[in-house]
């Protein structure tokens, strides 16, 4: 048995796996696959029965079990949900087992779920992967309508 | 809401849900071999000290190992460990009973997380692993680490 508590090396081994064999593209089209499967009966619905709060519900759950070291801010009203994670527990685990070689791109795999799950739902998914060789992102989610202002798309940097 | 890591109990069993998408990605796109090649490479990289301890303590290191991961997913299981022989029963899998609570079809491969993560453990040590018994359905198993013949 592979422990949940394994499953980010498997993780990041498998993203790895799938760029040897077919490339970045290979990598994209699991993230893909793996958003319309993984995310639909949870983030998904969640977003559509609650709007914002359904982040908050889906996160608060989410973080708590991954005993990550965060803030979550929801403002249901101005329609913005917010996450500062201080320690992310994923990025954290590859940094910590220094006998593994994270995959590369392996904080873009959050951006490619999360968008393609909120914004086909009037979203805006904006973060901040600066800081993630110390396991460290934002992520700032606002509702789309009239008067609100578009965040930017996320920063590529140092993923 | 704020949460310092030591608030929570790192116990996220969607991950098993995750991974059993991930095998069925690899077989569907590129088929049953590239999940064991897939699931040996995981095994060589990630349990690089365990295969040492292997190597150096024998099979009392595997003892530990699957005592520790059981019990955090709060599964049972039964370990009888000799120097020459390891005998692993479980009654399921804690990872193929959360898939199926999540309503997720569990991947035909997913025996592999268990014959062929184990094999490629026992690669290049003087141990070898054989799955003597498994229940695709909930994951039961009786598995074997026992010593190779000189």
């Amino acid at each position: 048995m592979i422990a949940c508590t394994e499953f980010i090396a498997a993780y990041s081994e498998l993203f790895k796996f799938l760029e040897k064999k077919g490339g970045k593209k290979a990598v994209a089209d699991f993230w893909n696959y793996l958003s319309d499967l993984y995310l639909k009966a949870s983030l998904k619905k969640l977003v559509k029965l609650h709007g914002i709060r359904g982040c908050w519900l889906y996160w608060a759950k989410a973080l708590n079990e991954e005993a990550a070291d965060f803030t979550m801010e929801l403002d249901d009203k101005a329609g913005i949900f917010k996450i500062n994670m201080h320690y992310c527990p994923s990025k954290g685990r590859l940094l910590h087992w220094r006998h593994l070689k994270p995959y590369a791109g392996y904080c873009l795999h959050c951006d490619v779920l999360y968008r393609r799950i909120l914004e086909p739902l009037g979203y805006c998914y904006a973060a901040d992967f600066s800081q993630t060789d110390k396991a460290r992102c934002s992520v700032v989610i606002t509702r789309n309508g009239p008067g609100r202002v578009r965040l930017k798309r996320s920063s590529a940097k140092n993923r | 809401m704020t949460r310092k890591a030591a608030d929570n109990k790192y116990l996220h069993k969607d991950f098993h849900c995750a991974l059993n998408l991930g095998l069925e990605y690899v077989r569907k796109h590129f088929g049953d071999d590239a999940v064991r090649d897939y699931l040996r490479q995981y095994a060589r990289s990630f349990h690089a000290p365990l295969i040492r301890a292997l190597r150096r303590r024998g099979l009392v290191a595997l003892k530990e190992y699957f005592r520790n991961i059981y019990a955090e997913e709060g599964a049972p299981v039964r370990i009888n460990c000799s120097r020459d022989e390891l005998r692993l029963e479980t009654d399921y899998s804690p990872a193929v009973r959360h898939i199926r609570q999540k309503g997720f079809a569990v991947s035909p491969l997913h025996g592999a997380t268990e014959f062929a993560v184990h094999a490629a453990i026992c690669e290049d040590t003087p141990f070898a692993f054989e799955l003597a018994r498994y229940d695709r359905k909930i994951g039961r198993s009786v598995q074997r680490f026992y010593r190779r013949a000189p």
